[in-house]
């Protein structure tokens, strides 16, 4: 910290000295206002874009079509607003100008990209906008979950928690992980920004490839997203107040969810696998379980559990029960059963609330502007006890200090808490989790929620294996628990013009964070495998990052040839900061006001630290394009990074990319329907490093509790520490480099009722950073470095349609298409490593990387159909074999099953991805339709290890494909093989195709209709705006998928895919209200 | 000109800017010293507990000793912990990832003591007398290491701490490495002192008698007798203590008498530590399930006894029956197999070896201070494994939270001493060297000895009247048994079963006494008559199964190296 404020105070010192120095050569700036209308019918456009041409300055214009920036003679503003085409024009005497711009030329959006905002029009990159609107239409608790289908080529693999982390991949996975986009907030680099508001946002844009977003360099392998947040307006003008409001309610959809057997069925299913047992082992049957009796037809008893006995027929002495419960409450348990059959996963969720409300103020004057934010969302999730709440406040504000110089700050003040949330990676690691989405479907559907006394049920009633009570774990174990995140992130910056052309920027960005967990979980006996201690745990730490940037923009126009050319240097340090946690058990009492660290037995107590990556950076950018109908940029940057050692500590990404106007050439003037065509060509590189442990280079040594102390005095209570070699250090690890080549066009038709903007893109990553396992005599406790193994490629096509036009003269329609098709191949590993595998899931180790598949590609037994005969079973050479089990192809053709005839069975990788948004407009009656599409990919649906066969956890909970379990007559047609004990690999031991599922679906994700007051009606109550809508997310989706969600992610990018136990996403219904005065 | 400027500021100190130090850790140069090396040591040590992350790689091998090894039958149910499924099969491939992590897990011992020798090479502030010392520590742990992979693996690579780290992944493997294992125990032995303050080091003695261990697998028996002789003259434990045979032999399993008389080298192990991997860990899922408060720990029965090691401990006139026949329908053990526990049991009247409810839990007999078991209630799937539980190594009511780590997720990880090599294991492994190499009387002696201790009635479980808790009737064997060195192994070899069974020895035994084959397939033959579905049409193959397969994972990560084991 008192370096980085020396570092701080250094900068301060340089910039006083700077100014003083440029006070001496200042230009004169002037306030020029205008009123930008359309061409046609003379309406203002309201929110047209007005920018100086190669700065970050600009402004939008107000309910009026009026605008005021400050500028200088010889400034070329650039004015827009979509759907028209846009114009520039030189500043010069004339301070109130009067702009009129045509329908036309749609592709003419800002894109900002951080360092610099330039018009959609000259770009020659692949870069997509989104509109702030649709970011803000489905709430959600992380602001780029809304990415998903609104950006061709984007890929989101979520899920239904709100506040969880999500998959957000831009044009497929370039490596083995790390492969998260780079997010830029005002200007800042960072790489969570879960802290937004969407109702703060100004612009949306995604930087695809290497000619658009190789600016960043060694962090933007993996696309950048730039959000820039609200501004005030550049003129004098009474403060703008907006509250949008949205409350409403998520459903969990308990009728689409899976469907177990129920109580009669599960006995009857029981007495079934144990008439297989006894036919497949050749003995007689005996029926075994505790609680439907020796008989052959089942029973359900009276009681399942009463005080230690099981099964009981008939009455029990309830009085003696009684007392035995007074005296012991705890550990006492009558338990009837629930004949109608407990729906658990209608007993772990809610209809959950949501609520947000985001209150803005704009305004400003000659010299100064200001947007502050207000933001506060209160988002239960379906499960109990799940709940997310963010506060947030925005101040940001630009003040012309002097004619030459302005100076601004952005700036966020954030709480946010995320309770009950599960899955590692924050979140997202759900659907690989057994999570207790999962335990709803291991819990019997006999057992009921409660006993008798009202204490929580669970297997403590013999018979059902171990599952245990997952409403008693939400309530009880996440009931107490608290945690919250406060965070400040933003930046303060000067804007200098020295000389005419010339604008430099100098900005100054940070990001403080401070988070607090506490968590008790209590004793509960009614397990079969109780939680014997009460437990409490709590922790804390900080975190703080910065980034210093300096710019020099220069932008002229010589002739009819315009020249924009960038310097810059940056300097950052990734985030260093401390952490401690501590826990224990059995405090003397539970009171929540008696309970911690200090009061548990056993304390136990962690800490740690972290320094952060510092990068250092210097980059230039040069765009040149004559008469606006030839293009050329070439951008290039150098950085160099901590991660490295100083062999190999730079590296330098140059990007080049060219575009042609063709609608700009005198032969297609007459071709009237052809509004645009621009052909755009790039290629660059891009680097990454995210994928590589900060420590990568260096050798050492570590203790640690878990494995490397001893008590060495023979002692039964402490120990002594130890060391081990912790990391095998590579200083020779360089930057993981993707080259990519981008063809593509815009097209404009029909007077713009038809425009398509098509990227074909390819990216070969080489030099990837991989931790190459290292051989066990190594022994397995040192970290093996990542070292630069591998290769991978991506590639595509993204492609929008937008069509939009009228029907009558009331009724307007847009139609918005965002597709992507995606290729995704591992072309190399390192030498001596042919292949390496993911997770295991009790015992099912689903995946493989290999070259020539896919990123984590599930791999296993082929299953092509069941052994239908006693016969066809015992001439099989395949292990396990038995009638109605797995039958595996022989893949290697050998005569015999062994590990060698696995092979590929599936991707989780969509091929195509798609969101289509459809808006109808009569008058001022809106209505908006949004579907996304994921098409191509696989799930391996490993819920099924749990719910499909007889012997996983025998006596658990299963599912109705019992129903349809192998049988003669079924044959092949069965769901699952024959109901029976037995587990090995031909049963529930391996993994194998028949888990593989089709994961394609097609997902309303929103329906809404919003009605805009008319502006007579607004003028009267003198209000800017008043809309009131409705809106459903989630209500429909199409899916052979037969798990709960078809969306499913994962922990990492070696591992996704895997639905073990996802929390769905589903339906959500919401009122909106805005009012703007 | 700004720019420059600005450029330049940053410019100067960009070297140091991109130096950003590691947190948390150490390098080379601080543990180049004296207290690093004796730190590193301690390293050394933790990985005794095979402490990363697999509870097959418990110091007490469970699985690859005892399940194996027919004592016992993985429990709970076939899916739970499904991939030893196979290897109590004997159908294991290389590809299970268990035995993986078990390689990996011992060559991190081997690496750990590897570093301890390197840093002492470099460290200027050692004493000879503590570098000696040092080294002897080490390498008698490196010796340790070694010894498992080679009586699990049979061929492994072997290079030591002067191997540089980059030639380590290009040795092969081969079998013949016991003149290197027998180098560390003989430097062990020479350069370790006796006695030393921590009695969680190993001393000469742990050195000496592991060298006779390592001389009885090789069959060197004349040399074996030469060192077991000597441990039991004159060998003692770290903290000073003569060995000797406890009197009450639950005591060995009994963390209030750790670092006793009778434990030659151990596995210390430990609470309130900040980790259950210091205590017994590996055990954790292996206690009685669904027990409550009335049993130890919560879960989950993956270790039962096998009606085979049951049925053993039956006697004829106090001594075991030598052909095997325990297990006819005449001598089985009366157990509770299908019965419920709320159903009446009366246990088997028969005669039994005291040492029988020392070692397995069975319906009806206290359950060390927890309640008498209940039988069917405490066991997961009585059709899959048994009704019956363990008994060894288990904790006691009285000391829950005493002697127990309660901070994970099950409250009782026990944190007695896991005893690699015990006394009582000396003795008779020194029976073995007397009947090849010495004499029979001497053998019986040794082996009455062990039964003397078991013999006494002072120890035996008692119900709460005081009385026996069961038939127990046991005596020593007579001249007479001791007619021939035939029968002198076979008793030998029983004794080894009774005595230390569950502790991780017999399939190593079965392999070395060349049994493994008969003996194993009889074992399934006899559990298969009632748990037809765990071992229906399993198969002991001699000539494959004596070893583990060497992991696919090193095969493919070493290329050519290393060369698979017949049979895999």
């Amino acid at each position: 910290m008192v370096q980085f404020f020396e570092k701080v105070t250094r900068t301060m010192n340089k910039y006083a000295m700077l100014f003083s120095f440029l006070f001496i050569s200042s230009a004169m700036f002037a306030q020029i206002t205008g009123k930008v209308v359309d061409a046609d019918n003379g309406e203002p456009l309201i929110g047209a874009s007005v920018i100086i041409a190669g700065t970050s300055t600009g402004t939008v214009t107000d309910l009026d079509g009026s605008f005021s920036i400050n500028a200088k003679s010889g400034d070329i503003l650039e004015i827009s607003y979509t759907g028209y085409t846009a114009k520039t024009v030189t500043v010069g005497a004339e301070t109130n100008l009067s702009i009129s711009l045509s329908q036309g030329v749609t592709i003419d959006e800002i894109i900002v990209t951080g360092y610099a905002v330039e018009s959609k029009r000259q770009t020659t990159g692949a870069v997509s906008t989104v509109p702030a609107k649709q970011m803000a239409a489905i709430p959600s608790g992380n602001v780029e979950q809304q990415l998903q289908g609104r950006v061709a080529g984007v890929t989101v693999l979520t899920n239904g928690q709100p506040g969880t982390t999500s998959q957000i991949r831009v044009r497929g996975f370039g490596a083995f992980g790390g492969n998260a986009p780079l997010y830029i907030v005002d200007g800042v680099p960072t790489e969570n920004t879960d802290f937004i508001n969407p109702d703060d946002i100004e612009t949306v844009t995604v930087l695809k490839d290497a000619a658009s977003a190789s600016i960043y360099g060694a962090r933007a392998a993996n696309g950048v997203v730039v959000y820039t947040t609200k501004s005030g307006s550049r003129k004098a003008k009474k403060m703008e107040v907006t509250y949008s409001g949205l409350t409403g309610f998520t459903d969990p959809n308990v009728k689409g969810s899976p469907k177990m057997l129920d109580p009669q069925q599960m006995a009857d299913w029981t007495h079934v696998a144990y008439r297989n047992n006894a036919a497949a082992n050749g003995t007689a049957v005996a029926y075994t379980h505790p609680q439907y009796g020796n008989q052959a037809t089942p029973r359900i008893p009276t009681y399942l559990h009463a005080n230690g006995a099981n099964g009981v027929v008939g009455n029990v002495d309830l009085a003696a029960i009684e007392a035995a419960y007074k005296a012991n409450p705890s550990n006492v348990f009558l338990i009837k059963p629930n004949l109608e059959g407990t729906n658990w996963y209608d007993a772990i969720t809610r209809i959950a609330p949501i609520q947000r409300h985001s209150l803005g103020f704009s305004g400003g004057t000659e010299n100064g502007r200001y947007f502050i934010g207000l933001g506060a969302q209160n988002q239960s999730g379906i499960l109990l006890e799940n709940e997310f709440k963010r506060y947030s406040f925005r101040a940001n504000s630009e003040w012309d200090l002097l004619p030459w110089l302005t100076m601004g700050e952005n700036l966020q003040v954030t709480y946010r808490a995320v309770l009950g949330q599960q899955g590692d990676a924050g979140g997202i690691g759900i659907a690989d989790d057994e999570s207790e989405v999962l335990s709803a479907y291991r819990m019997p559907t006999i057992l009921p929620v409660f006993d008798e006394f009202g204490s929580y049920a669970s297997t403590k009633a013999a018979g059902f294996n171990n599952p245990r009570n997952p409403v008693r774990r939400l309530v009880l174990n996440n009931g107490d628990d608290g945690g919250f995140n406060t965070a400040a992130f933003g930046n303060i910056y000067f804007l200098i013009k020295p000389v005419k052309n010339l604008t430099i920027k100098s900005s100054l960005g940070g990001n403080y964070n401070n988070n607090y967990y506490k968590n008790y979980n209590y004793i509960y006996l009614g397990d079969s495998e109780p939680e014997a201690s009460n437990t409490f745990s709590e922790g804390g730490g900080y975190g703080f990052s910065w980034v210093l940037t300096n710019t020099a923009t220069y932008k002229a126009q010589l002739g009819s040839h315009g020249i924009t050319a960038l310097a810059g240097i940056e300097a950052l340090n990734t985030g260093a900061g401390r952490f401690f946690n501590g826990s224990g058990i059995n405090p003397f009492s539970t009171d929540l006001n008696f309970v911690n660290l200090a009061t548990v037995q056993s304390p136990q107590v962690n800490s740690g630290l972290y320094n952060g990556v510092n990068f250092y950076s210097i980059f230039g950018k040069l765009d040149y394009n004559f008469k606006e109908k030839y293009y050329v940029t070439g951008v290039l940057r150098r950085d160099g990074s901590s991660r490295f050692g100083a062999n190999s500590r730079f590296g330098v990404f140059p990007a080049v990319s060219a575009a042609w106007r063709v609608t700009s050439e005198d032969f297609l003037k007459d071709i009237s329907w052809l509004r645009d065509l621009k052909i755009r060509g790039g290629w660059g590189e891009m680097g990454n490093s995210n994928n590589v442990d900060p420590s990568n280079q260096f050798f050492l040594y570590r203790s640690d509790r878990g494995s490397t102390f001893y008590p060495i005095n023979g002692q039964s209570s402490g120990v002594d520490e130890g060391f081990a070699s912790s990391r095998i250090g590579n200083p020779d690890a360089k930057w993981e480099t993707s080259e990519t080549l981008n063809i593509g066009f815009d097209v404009s038709l029909f007077d713009n009722k038809l425009e398509i903007i098509l990227d074909w893109w390819k990216k070969t990553t080489r030099d990837l950073l991989f931790t190459v396992p290292l051989p066990g005599v190594a022994g397995n406790y040192a970290a093996s470095p990542a070292i630069n193994v591998g290769s991978m490629l991506n590639r595509g096509i993204d492609f929008q349609i937008i069509n939009r036009g009228n029907l009558g003269s009331k009724l307007t329609y847009e139609l918005t298409l965002n597709n992507a098709f995606l290729h995704n191949e591992i072309t190399k590993l390192a030498d001596g490593i042919p292949y390496f595998d993911g997770g295991s899931y009790r015992g099912i180790a689903p995946i493989r990387n290999q070259p020539g598949y896919g990123l984590s590609e599930f791999f296993g037994y082929k299953m092509i159909g069941y052994f239908n005969s006693k016969a066809e079973a015992d001439a099989s050479k395949q292990p396990g074999a038995g009638v109605g089990r797995f039958k595996y192809e022989d893949v290697n053709g050998d005569g015999s099953i062994t590990p060698a005839d696995r092979t590929f069975i599936g991707s989780p990788i969509p091929k195509f991805t798609g969101g289509a948004n459809f808006n109808v407009g009569y008058k001022n009656l809106h209505a908006e339709i949004y579907l996304y599409t994921s098409i191509g990919n696989k799930i391996f649906n490993q819920s099924k290890w749990f719910t499909d066969f007889f012997g996983s956890f025998e006596g658990s909970a299963k599912g109705i494909r019992a129903l349809e379990s192998w049988t003669p007559a079924l044959g092949n047609e069965a769901k699952a093989p024959i109901w029976e004990s037995a587990s090995n690999i031909s049963t529930n031991g391996a993994a194998n195709s028949w888990y593989v599922e089709d994961g394609s679906f097609l997902r309303i994700q929103r329906l809404a209709m919003y009605y805009d007051f008319d502006s007579s009606l607004l003028k009267r109550l003198k209000l800017s705006r008043l809309s009131l809508g409705v809106s459903a997310n989630n209500i429909w989706t199409l899916t052979k998928y037969t798990g709960l969600d078809p969306m499913v992610g994962g922990g990492a990018d070696t591992n996704f895919g895997i639905d073990v136990g996802n929390y769905p996403v589903t339906p959500a219904y919401m009122l909106n209200f805005t009012i703007g005065f | 000109m700004i720019m420059a400027m600005v450029m330049l500021l940053v410019v100067s100190c960009k070297d140091s800017f991109l130096e950003v130090a590691p947190t948390g850790s150490l390098a080379d140069a601080q543990l180049a010293t004296k207290a690093g090396v004796e730190g590193v040591l301690i390293g050394a040590y933790a990985a005794l507990n095979g402490v990363f992350g697999n509870r097959l790689e418990g110091p007490n091998h469970w699985v690859t000793g005892s399940i194996c090894g027919g004592e016992a039958n993985k429990g709970t149910d076939p899916g739970d912990y499904s991939s030893i499924n196979p290897m109590q099969r004997y159908e294991t491939d290389p590809t299970q990832g268990d035995l993986s992590a078990f390689w990996r897990g011992r060559y991190e011992g081997v690496s750990r003591c590897n570093t301890v020798l390197r840093l002492l090479a470099q460290a200027k502030d050692v004493s000879a007398a503590d570098a000696a010392r040092i080294a002897g520590e080490a390498r008698l742990l490196r010796g340790h290491f070694y010894f498992d992979l080679k009586k699990h693996y049979n061929s492994i690579p072997y290079f030591d701490e002067k191997t540089p780290a980059s030639e380590v992944p290009k040795i092969p493997n081969t079998p013949n490495v016991w003149d290197k294992i027998e180098a560390d125990f003989q430097f062990a032995f020479t350069n370790l002192p006796e006695t030393q303050g921590q009695a969680g080091r190993v001393n000469k003695w742990a050195a000496a008698a592991y060298m006779g261990k390592a001389k009885l697998y090789q069959k060197k028996y004349a040399e074996a007798k030469t060192w077991f002789d000597n441990v039991i003259a004159n060998g003692k434990t770290t903290n000073g203590k003569k060995y000797q045979l406890l009197d009450d032999y639950t005591q060995i399993f009994n963390a209030e008498f750790d670092n006793h008389a009778e434990a030659v080298m151990d596995v210390e192990s430990s609470m309130n530590t900040g980790n259950v991997a210091n205590a017994n860990y590996f055990d954790d899922l292996n206690y009685p399930y669904n027990t409550g408060l009335d049993g130890p720990g919560n879960c989950c029965g993956f270790f039962q006894p096998s009606f085979d090691l049951a049925n053993t401990f039956r006697t004829k006139n106090g001594l075991p029956l030598l052909d095997g026949s325990y297990n006819n329908d005449a001598n089985a053990l009366k157990h509770d197999y299908g019965v419920e526990s709320s159903a009446p049991f009366t246990p088997d009247a028969g005669p039994v070896d005291p040492r029988l409810d020392h070692s397995i839990g069975r319906r009806g007999i206290p359950y060390l201070d927890w309640i008498a078991h209940p039988g069917k209630a405490w066991i997961r799937a009585q059709p899959y494994a048994g009704p019956y539980s363990p008994k060894k190594y288990v904790y006691y009511k009285s000391q829950e939270n005493k002697l127990t780590d309660g901070s994970s997720w099950t409250r009782g990880y026990a944190t007695m001493n896991y005893t690699i090599i015990r006394f009582a294991d000396v003795l008779l492994m020194a029976a073995e060297a007397e009947i090849e190499a010495g004499s029979l009387a001497k053998a019986r002696e040794l082996v009455n000895q062990v039964r003397a201790r078991a013999a006494n009635k002072a120890h035996w479980v008692k119900k709460a009247d005081g009385t026996p808790a069961a038939n127990y009737v046991i005596s020593l064997y007579p001249e007479s048994a001791f007619s021939s060195k035939a029968a002198a192994n076979d008793i030998v070899r029983m004794e080894r079963k009774l005595e230390l069974s569950g502790e991780g020895h017999r399939f190593f035994d079965l392999v070395r006494w060349g049994i493994a084959e008969p003996v194993l397939n009889a074992y399934l033959k006899n559990e298969a008559k009632i748990l037809v579905t765990k071992f229906g049409g399993a198969k002991f193959t001699a000539g494959k199964n004596e070893y583990y397969p060497i992991p696919q994972r090193e095969i493919d990560l070493q290329g050519t190296v290393l060369k698979q084991n017949p049979g895999y």
